[in-house]
């Protein structure tokens, strides 16, 4: 397929967390802040003054320091991100706004807010606390802390507009994002896509890690590309899967499921695109941050949900992703030690196949995937037994 | 007559088989491993070859490289990983076997085969040695025996030592601190062999593997393994015919048939 215009532009810009745009974003005066967690609403962060940057932990090769502060047996994700904050790699943060959902994560938050780590006099961490129920008592809870740890803060400190008005723009701009992530992500859709997962997954993430409105003409060109994108003759891939699963942020991953002849046409992960990339619907009357809370918390697929109408939930929700995007499988990852996947992994493995007759390979990986030829060894086995299954059905769909 | 080869190019040693048209096998070799691949496949393929009397891969009708070093075979068709052609090899030598452990030389693998060779599920170790060829060869040299020796000191065990390290550096020193103890040699290669047994438990019922199971690999010669197998599993592991390290070569040699005459 012919390159798309702005991806190595891109991938350049996942290389390391203060990028380019968010150099730029800053030079203006706007201030950066730091999030690890889909329940940290960014569409709140993104308002005029500010704007949000998804922590990744680009370039860490191995969390050795963040090992002796928060232990071997945690997330590798949480980690690596400490082990960056140590080396300097997110001091151009101005406050990270912290969320109470998985340990790891939060405790890397916790060892930036007691450890002086960020070399930045203004910078500051606020945690928000996250209900474990989506009821009305939930939703209630959610935008009180929203408004006290994020909005109040957000204006007491930098003072930012935190209006009606302001809350109203920002849903505009982040729902333009969606609008166009939603168009680029469909032509995975197609019998024979005209975008790769990796190419994807690079666009995804660069609207996570860099301010809105200045990834935003990048996203508009990528988009109207896309219209007239033509297929490869002869496809490089054998079958097309949806990836589920924790926290994955490292488009190489994808690339080397993709390399093993699996296509990735969905992404149901956090920093993926399902859900998360669902526009904001604000009602008549309503108030902005009431439709911002309850989006937030009724579009996520988090694990941490324990009911089992929502656990059930979770499991159809990915066969009809797996449908809706024509995958012939399903691989779910977790990272190790991740609190909430590794048992969600564990019961998707066993119920997806058996429940929904769709293929699926579980895999246990780190942050940092060092160990990629066993990694190769079993996408590509996985592959070919889809592959041979599919073949093997189609000859005997013949012979009947 | 069309020949069809397969060759693995494991971590440890490089396996090479050459089929006819009717699935025979006409020629075999097991070498050990070079450092790099591509010298241990050429060399083991030129074993092959010469017995069949053929000058070159390339008259072969259809090759396929499996096994670690699968991208490194010259002249090779494709390449299929070594989990779909160790079913596919025993899957053509006993078609009864419904799971196969693999215990190769860095990794272990659990496998259930479909009815048709393909697989089923399968489970893989994580990116450590314990319990895989690699590990015996540690454990041997702690016992300073070579590793045939050591596969059988255990079957003359009356008692079973646990080892608690999993690791192969901490279990090397666990063995040789129990060693210094004075504890009875076979004694403590028993709670090795438990120990790795029940590692491959592990894996098998993570690839779901229930009944009828095979050994695969190298360490499928290990007989105290597979007796301890035996133990944690509660069932009689089946014998293949043919020597259970070649099933990778055999698989993918079965799948170059298969392709290159579907081709013709």
């Amino acid at each position: 397929m012919r390159d798309l215009k702005h991806l190595i532009r891109m991938e350049d810009m996942l290389q390391q967390a203060n990028n380019e745009l968010v150099r730029e974003a800053r030079e203006e005066g706007r201030k950066a802040i730091g999030y690890t967690c889909y329940y940290m609403p960014e569409v709140l962060l993104d308002l005029p003054g500010c704007f949000s940057v998804r922590l990744r932990a680009p370039n860490c090769t191995t969390p050795t320091m963040a090992t002796y502060y928060m232990s071997g047996r945690t997330c590798h994700y949480g980690r690596s991100l400490m082990e960056r904050a140590l080396e300097g790699g997110f001091n151009f943060l101005d406050a990270q706004m912290a969320t109470e959902t998985c340990t790891v994560t939060c405790r890397f938050q916790e060892h930036l807010q007691r450890m002086n780590i960020i070399q930045n006099p203004d910078f500051f961490v606020e945690f928000t606390d996250i209900p474990f129920k989506k009821t009305e008592n939930s939703v209630e809870h959610y935008k009180k802390q929203l408004q006290a740890h994020v909005l109040d803060k957000l204006h007491e400190k930098f003072g930012i507009d935190t209006s009606d008005e302001a809350l109203l723009k920002a849903i505009e701009q982040h729902n333009e994002v969606c609008r166009l992530i939603t168009e680029i992500g469909n032509y995975r859709k197609l019998a024979v896509p005209t975008i790769t997962g990796y190419e994807f997954s690079v666009i995804m993430l660069t609207s996570l890690t860099c301010p809105k409105d200045k990834i935003l003409p990048m996203l508009r060109e990528t988009a109207e590309e896309l219209k007239t994108r033509q297929p490869d003759i002869k496809p490089g891939w054998k079958i097309k899967v949806a990836v589920a699963g924790a926290e994955n942020d490292d488009p190489d991953f994808i690339k080397l499921i993709e390399s093993c002849g699996a296509l990735v046409v969905a992404d149901r992960y956090c920093y993926g695109s399902l859900p998360g990339r669902e526009e904001i619907v604000v009602n008549e009357g309503q108030p902005p941050l009431d439709a911002i809370a309850r989006h937030y918390l009724n579009t996520s697929c988090c694990p941490r949900f324990m009911p089992q109408d929502l656990m059930r939930g979770r499991k159809k929700y990915l066969a009809d992703v797996c449908r809706e995007y024509n995958a012939d499988g399903l691989i779910v990852e977790s990272n190790k030690f991740c609190e909430y996947w590794s048992y969600e992994r564990t019961i998707d493995a066993l119920i997806i196949p058996r429940d929904y007759d769709i293929p699926t390979c579980s895999i246990e990986k780190e942050y940092i995937n060092s160990a990629s030829g066993q990694l190769r060894t079993r996408f590509q086995a996985f592959v070919e037994s889809v592959e041979l299954k599919k073949l093997h059905g189609q000859t005997a769909k013949k012979a009947d | 007559m069309k020949y069809f080869g397969g060759c693995d190019v494991g971590s440890t040693y490089t396996k090479a088989v050459i089929l006819d048209e009717n699935g025979k096998i006409c020629a075999d070799t097991t070498i050990k491993s070079k450092i790099n691949s591509e010298e241990s496949a050429k060399i083991a393929m030129k074993e092959v070859l010469d017995k069949v009397g053929l000058n070159s891969s390339e008259e072969l009708a259809y090759l396929i490289g499996t096994g670690y070093g699968r991208n490194k075979v010259p002249f090779a068709d494709e390449n299929i990983s070594e989990i779909s052609c160790h079913a596919m090899g025993v899957h053509v030598t006993d078609p009864n076997v419904k799971a196969i452990i693999d215990i190769g030389g860095q990794d272990v693998k659990g496998i259930s085969v479909d009815k048709d060779g393909t697989v089923k599920n399968f489970a893989m170790n994580d990116k450590c040695a314990a319990g895989t060829g690699r590990f015996y060869e540690a454990m041997a040299r702690s016992f300073e025996m070579s590793l045939p020796e050591f596969s059988k000191l255990s079957l003359s065990a009356k008692n079973v030592i646990p080892i608690t390290a999993q690791c192969t550096v901490f279990a090397e020193s666990e063995v040789i601190t129990l060693v210094g103890e004075g504890k009875p040699m076979n004694e403590i290669a028993a709670g090795i062999q438990m120990a790795v047994a029940k590692r491959c438990f592990v894996m098998a019922k993570k690839a779901g593997a229930t009944d009828s199971i095979t050994l695969t690999g190298g360490c499928a010669k290990n007989d105290g393994l597979k007796q301890a197998i035996e133990h944690v599993l509660k069932l009689k592991v089946i014998d293949l015919p043919t020597d259970p390290q070649l099933m990778g070569a055999l698989g993918a040699a079965e799948f170059a048939r298969q392709k290159g005459l579907a081709q013709a």
